[in-house]
């Protein structure tokens, strides 16, 4: 099976369009929440609410993890994932928002939206 | 599928609470997010790398100054004050030359030097390439169509919080009478990460 990069790496050969951004990267985020979710993150350091390397230790602590319980090249791994979940355990730890409200206003939205 | 349909949604939902309740309690505004990412959009990106390659290689005496100390070259240049935390405080440029080729990684993560290259591509955050590309990058580099004659040799630079390197790619030959701009808009992201050489487009 083909791994992501290396997926790129034949794209990249064969002269597919399915390469990295090359110019201006309006590629920047494949699905909406990822935008969201990464400038949350940067903006709850700007503001001063945590130290941006207290994310990159979480970040480097969320991918290490989900390395340690698959293999590097199974198919779901989720880089945003990942991010997001760092940006949770850091959010909830440095008591900005708690478990429960955040458990509960997520069950209204999948409500809202459909979702089960 | 329907598991991914299910994690997208859950997800998705996810990240709308997160934000819904940290506006709510008004730790930030939707409009700070907005601007993070249009920043990211607009201001900070692989162009601005380009810039610094295509001056470095009309400008011998900026190129000393960028490998030397890299921070201080870029602010020489007319870029957007770069965002405080945004990784680009400890920015180190190295060169490839005939004798040697680099290319940059992050083992831990996915560190990146955000102001000259922007985010970075999907594969650089891939497990498997992280830790192939430390182990054997001569192999990598040539699934990426980068043949690198074993004469010359290979050096893998890992990004830390300390350290977001790039790469400043050979000049290529044919275009001795270039103009600065010409040049930037051959510079590829890929070659800043090592995992390219620039190259003259066909035409």
């Amino acid at each position: 099976m083909q791994i992501k990069f290396e997926q790129f790496a034949a794209a990249s050969m064969l002269g597919s369009e399915d390469s990295p951004p090359r110019d201006n990267g309006e590629i920047l985020f494949q699905r909406p929440w990822e935008g969201r979710a990464f400038g949350m993150a940067i903006a709850l350091s700007k503001k001063g609410h945590y130290e941006w390397e207290d994310f990159r230790q979480g970040l480097i602590a969320s991918i290490a993890e989900w390395e340690a319980t698959h293999c590097k090249d199974d198919p779901d791994w989720d880089y945003y994932l990942r991010w997001l979940s760092s940006l949770e355990n850091l959010v909830l730890e440095s008591c900005l928002v708690s478990e429960e409200e955040l458990e509960e206003r997520t069950r209204q939205i999948l409500a809202e939206t459909g979702g089960s | 599928m329907t598991e991914n349909v299910d994690r997208e949604t859950y997800s998705a939902a996810r990240v709308r609470a997160l934000e819904s309740l940290l506006i709510e309690k008004e730790i930030i505004t939707g409009e700070t997010v907005d601007k993070v990412i249009e920043f990211f959009e607009k201001d900070m990106g692989p162009f601005n790398g380009a810039r610094i390659v295509a001056k470095a290689w009309v400008d011998p005496a900026f190129k000393e100054r960028l490998l030397a100390d890299t921070p201080s070259a870029i602010a020489e240049m007319s870029f957007p004050r770069g965002m405080a935390g945004a990784e680009g405080e400890n920015m180190m440029a190295v060169a490839n030359t005939p004798e040697v080729h680099n290319l940059i990684v992050c083992t831990m993560c996915s560190c990146y030097p955000w102001p000259v290259l922007g985010l970075p591509p999907y594969w650089f955050k891939d497990p498997t390439f992280r830790a192939r590309a430390i182990r054997e990058p001569r192999k990598v580099l040539k699934e990426f169509g980068l043949d690198v004659a074993e004469s010359v040799e290979v050096k893998v630079w890992d990004t830390s919080a300390q350290i977001r390197w790039f790469v400043l790619p050979e000049r290529p030959e044919g275009t001795e009478d270039w103009t600065e701009e010409q040049l930037a808009a051959i510079v590829t992201p890929e070659s800043m990460q090592g995992a390219a050489k620039v190259t003259v487009p066909a035409s």
